[in-house]
């Protein structure tokens, strides 16, 4: 029930992957304005950034082609590249802070 | 002391749950639902009307229609012989599974073989939302240029079908055809791609069959 009573956010961790098609820096000045000066004012926003993992069956190896890149083929042999992960976008957990008391640190 | 809430929810973990009821309520009607993204001008409503003329007869459609403004697509489609429901946004630049379900309450539409929603023009916010659908489709008119889908990757990665649009004005501009598709394939390599002129009629045919082939597999 503690997590109903009245309490201060002070951090959220979120995690980003790099085909979400969420632009951490952009995301950080919207996490800015909405806390602005509010009750959860200085809230610290995390981001854990996910990359994906490119890998070609063909030539049974990961084929990383660079931040964020949405290339689907294997620029080595053509064939179509296995992606696993790197569309997360999931808030992981958040951090309180009860009423009245400080944050630490 | 401070205390920590595991949460581990995807953000759009409210949209995908109103999508996932609204794809078992189009399964249970099977009603074979696309969600039409392109960017504005490049004929996703003209598409819709070259298909409501091609269709007629053979399979029942209705449009659902998401703009910032104006009824002006949903008359254009009513007036093609489609019911059809506009949503306005207002501003915002795509539609969410919720408006989907509240459009479909408010329209009270009868039990129709194909659903096209099509989508706010922008090629890029939309692409993020499932509205239910069973596929996207992503329209460029050969008016936009050739860099396209490696500018905006995500839908075409994402879309099951490019359409190609306009492709009577090609003569008249610039747009690499070929690059374009291989681009498409490059960023999803099961993608299927179609060439259409709504204004001659080009591709129209090929798109209403795989619409019908795929109405009739889910039916099935």
């Amino acid at each position: 029930m503690r997590a109903h009573a009245p309490a201060r956010l002070a951090r959220a961790k979120v995690a980003v992957g790099e085909l979400s098609a969420v632009e951490p820096d952009l995301l950080s000045f919207a996490w800015e304005a909405i806390v602005g000066e509010g009750p959860d004012q200085g809230a610290a926003l995390e981001i854990d950034w996910r990359p994906g993992r490119q890998y070609c069956p063909t030539c049974r190896a990961d084929k990383r082609q660079g931040e964020g890149s949405w290339m689907r083929i294997c620029l080595d042999c053509g064939a179509p590249l296995q992606i696993e992960g790197g569309t997360e976008l999931d808030v992981i957990e958040i951090e309180l802070v009860p009423a009245g008391e400080e944050n630490p640190g | 002391m401070s205390f920590t809430v595991d949460v581990r929810r995807r953000a759009l973990a409210a949209n995908d749950a109103e999508a996932e009821q609204l794809r078992r309520r189009f399964a249970g009607e099977r009603t074979l639902v696309t969600n039409l993204i392109s960017s504005p001008g490049s004929g996703k409503t003209t598409l819709l009307e070259a298909t409501a003329r091609r269709l007629a007869g053979r399979a029942t459609a209705a449009v659902i229609e998401g703009d910032v403004a104006t009824e002006l697509d949903a008359e254009r489609l009513r007036a093609a012989g489609l019911p059809a429901y506009q949503i306005l946004t207002g501003g915002a630049c795509h539609l969410d599974a919720r408006q989907i379900g509240k459009a479909l309450t408010a329209a009270a539409f009868p039990r129709v073989d194909l659903l096209f929603i099509e989508n706010v023009g922008n090629l890029i916010c939309p692409t993020t939302y499932d509205l239910g659908e069973d596929f996207k489709v992503a329209l460029l008119s050969v008016a936009e240029g050739s860099d396209k889908p490696f500018k905006y990757p995500a839908i075409f990665a994402r879309a099951e079908v490019t359409v190609v649009t306009k492709v009577d004005l090609l003569p008249h501009v610039r747009f690499d055809l070929p690059a374009v598709e291989r681009q498409v394939l490059s960023l999803n390599p099961s993608a299927t791609l179609l060439r259409t002129s709504s204004a001659t009629g080009e591709g129209i045919d090929a798109w209403c069959d795989l619409l019908l082939e795929r109405a009739a597999r889910k039916r099935a």
